[in-house]
């Protein structure tokens, strides 16, 4: 059994831990519970006939103030970067915090997840500011953590690329 | 190179042609390769290159002819090591870890051999309800009051041993002891490296500071970090140093057997299989430790021994009681002229009935020679005549003493300075010879023969010669009587007392009547008197 190390980052309430909840358990909280430090949770997929155990670092959200905890991400074998299509800033402050990342582990397999797309009222972002998301060599996915929908898909993605990425991380 | 002098300049360049013709055709190889060497001389790339080539061959020519390199080396390469660690510690830290940890470890546990840590836990006890527990204990059982709180601080076991790898968090290897419901130890490890990451950021601590040990409940989690690995231990109970020194020899034989797997780790435990060994031994040598049953067993032994103390002294009454019982009925039983018919006995005392002969011991006496104690007695005693030979022949002696007292009251009379015996005398000597037979009757029963005294006396008038003869005569007169009713005289004792030993009466008329007579004493079978005349 092949582990991997998956660490979720954005800023505070993006849906981090929602997305895993979702994912790990098939469960959503509308209840928002800010997470402090970070969570651990795990979660076995299937890359081809390889089996993976993914090891999901729930880290807590940036609050624009303090940056991504470098600890935590050390040595991370897949980073999925969370925003939020109803807010604007977290887009926006995405791409400092993956410097912040890529400084500490290097550039490991990495998604976007653009998240609450079930919230099309609220919506912020323009088609093409998407596109442009989508452009700056991290691959993007759109997911709902409410409704499921491209949940799976995110982390299996991810947990494809870190096992073609395999080899020494960082 | 110059003309010479004295050569005209007017065809200086025609000269200078033909010299340069000359030249090459004297020197003109040689030309060449000068100009070839200096271009190598000058090519920098070169030269480095060549020095590569020799440099390792100078240096061991240098190294055999003395130590002058090492000396022109040794400020560069504390430079360099010093710039290697400023850029990365961890790099070096990592090489020298295997070694540096057991040197360092050894000194440090020569000079302290744990003492402080047990000195630590042996005043923590001592203040706390345990230590009291412990001292009431040491005081009960007599044993030192250390080497008590020894016995108690040595209760530990190792239940879980967590292989973490020390960048991503990730389980290398995880082993539990049997019996012991694990799960996730996946999610453990990453907590225990996400807490590690956690305790340093908040606080801190400085370079290379990890959080080392924490409790919960009785449970401690002890964890060493290495350079590329962290080992993690669950302890339930109060683990002693030997645990932590284990933990360090384990995680420094970790770093060195498997490290290329721990460098080259990319999520895939499989090769960290073989180090599973390794963590059991941490499991196993703390195991056979655990003493949890033994003390349940402790508990259970000292309630035994007050226990079995009381119940044996409570055995030993009754068995002492009941002894008692049966000696003081054996004896009762086998007292002549007693007979037990009902025989009971309470907390109150003893009830013994039964019947029992008038000569018979009184059955308290017989209990009392008997060493019963003292127990109180009641019950109902009925008269009987027992046939025990013993009793038979109480009751026969009791008849010999009755008839010989009436034998010794009697007396034979005579008339003043006579030894005739009168026909009121004979009559007298008949019913005498009949009481000697009954007495002989009797005596025979009891395996014996009585003897009869004769003692003849007189008044006191008259000469003492004269007295003494008539005595004589009055005790043969009786004699010869009693011989010829039947009476052997071999059983009649002759004492002609005359005036001594009188018998005594107030008047003096009476006085000199009772004495003119012969009277009787009976020497019974085993009695010691000797027949005298007392009366």
């Amino acid at each position: 059994m092949i582990q991997k190390k998956i660490c979720m980052v954005g800023l505070f309430g993006v849906g981090k831990t929602c997305l895993v909840q979702q994912f790990v358990h098939s469960i959503f909280a509308a209840r928002y519970l800010s997470t402090v430090g970070v969570k651990i949770d795990r979660k076995d997929v299937k890359s081809g006939d390889q089996d993976i155990r993914l090891i999901l670092w729930d880290l807590e959200g940036r609050d624009g103030v303090r940056d991504v905890n470098g600890s935590y991400v050390r040595g991370a074998h897949g980073i999925i970067y969370v925003v939020d299509g109803t807010r604007r800033e977290t887009v926006d402050q995405i791409f400092d915090i993956r410097d912040n990342v890529l400084r500490e582990v290097g550039d490991v397999p990495s998604v976007i997840a653009l998240n609450k797309i079930d919230l099309v009222d609220e919506w912020k972002l323009r088609a093409d500011e998407e596109e442009d998301l989508g452009s700056k060599g991290v691959h993007l996915i759109r997911t709902s953590a409410k409704t499921g929908q491209g949940v799976e898909e995110a982390f299996q993605w991810l947990a494809d690329a870190a096992i073609i990425h395999g080899g020494k991380p960082a | 190179m110059t003309a010479p002098r004295g050569l005209k300049p007017a065809n200086g360049s025609e000269r200078s042609s033909e010299l340069d013709a000359l030249r090459k055709l004297l020197i003109g190889p040689e030309q060449t390769r000068i100009e070839e060497l200096s271009d190598e001389l000058r090519s920098k790339d070169l030269s480095a290159e060549h020095i590569a080539d020799v440099l390792p061959e100078a240096i061991a020519l240098s190294g055999s002819s003395g130590d002058q390199l090492g000396r022109a080396l040794a400020p560069t390469i504390d430079t360099a090591l010093r710039e290697s660690i400023r850029r990365d510690p961890r790099e070096v830290a990592s090489a020298i870890f295997p070694v540096l940890g057991p040197a360092i470890r050894k000194a440090i546990a020569e000079a302290m051999s744990g003492l402080v840590r047990s000195i630590n836990s042996a005043v923590e006890q001592s203040l706390s309800i345990k230590g009291l527990k412990w001292r009431f204990e040491a005081w009960r059982s007599g044993v030192p009051y250390p080497q008590v709180v020894l016995k108690h601080a040595l209760v530990y076991r190792v239940e879980q041993v967590f292989l973490i790898h020390a960048e991503t968090g990730l389980l290398l290897e995880h082993v539990s002891a049997r019996d012991l419901v694990v799960q996730e130890a996946e999610l453990v490890s990453s907590m225990l490296s996400a807490i590690q990451d956690f305790v340093r950021d908040s606080f801190m601590p400085g370079e290379g500071a990890t959080l080392r040990t924490f409790s919960v409940g009785e449970h401690t989690v002890q964890v060493e970090a290495g350079p590329r690995a962290l080992l993690a231990v669950v302890i339930k109970g109060q683990a002693p140093d030997g645990v932590l020194t284990k933990q360090q020899d384990t995680l420094e034989t970790v770093h060195l057997e498997f490290a290329s797997q721990l460098a080259d780790f990319n999520g895939d435990s499989a090769p960290f299989l073989p180090a599973r060994p390794l963590l059991e031994d941490c499991l196993e040598t703390v195991l056979t430790t655990d003493q949890s049953a033994e003390k349940r067993r402790g508990a259970w032994l000292k309630w035994a021994i007050p226990l079995l103390l009381v119940i044996l002294v409570i055995a030993g009454f009754l068995i002492r009681s009941s002894m008692r019982w049966n000696r003081g009925l054996a004896a009762l039983r086998a007292e002549p002229g007693i007979v037990v018919v009902d025989a009971s006995r309470s907390l109150g005392g003893w009830s013994i009935s039964g019947l029992r002969d008038p000569l018979a011991r009184d059955p308290r006496a017989v209990l009392g020679s008997a060493d019963v104690g003292n127990p109180s007695l009641d019950g109902d005693w009925e008269g009987y005549l027992s046939l025990d030979p013993e009793m038979i022949r109480a009751r026969t002696t009791r008849s010999i003493d009755s008839l010989s007292r009436d034998l010794e009251r009697d007396r034979i009379l005579f008339a003043t300075a006579s030894a005739d015996l009168d026909p009121a005398a004979i009559a007298r000597l008949s019913s005498a010879a009949a009481t000697v037979r009954r007495l002989d009757d009797l005596a025979a029963t009891v395996g014996g023969t009585v003897r009869i005294g004769l003692t003849g006396r007189t008044d006191i008038s008259g000469a003492d010669g004269t007295n003494a003869a008539l005595a004589e005569k009055r005790v043969n007169a009786v004699s010869d009587a009693l011989a010829a009713m039947g009476i052997e005289r071999s059983r009649l004792i002759l004492h002609p007392a005359a005036r001594e030993k009188p018998l005594i009466a107030q008047d003096s008329t009476e006085r000199a009547r009772i004495n003119r007579s012969v009277s009787f004493n009976v020497a019974r079978p085993g009695a010691s008197s000797s027949p005298g005349g007392e009366r």
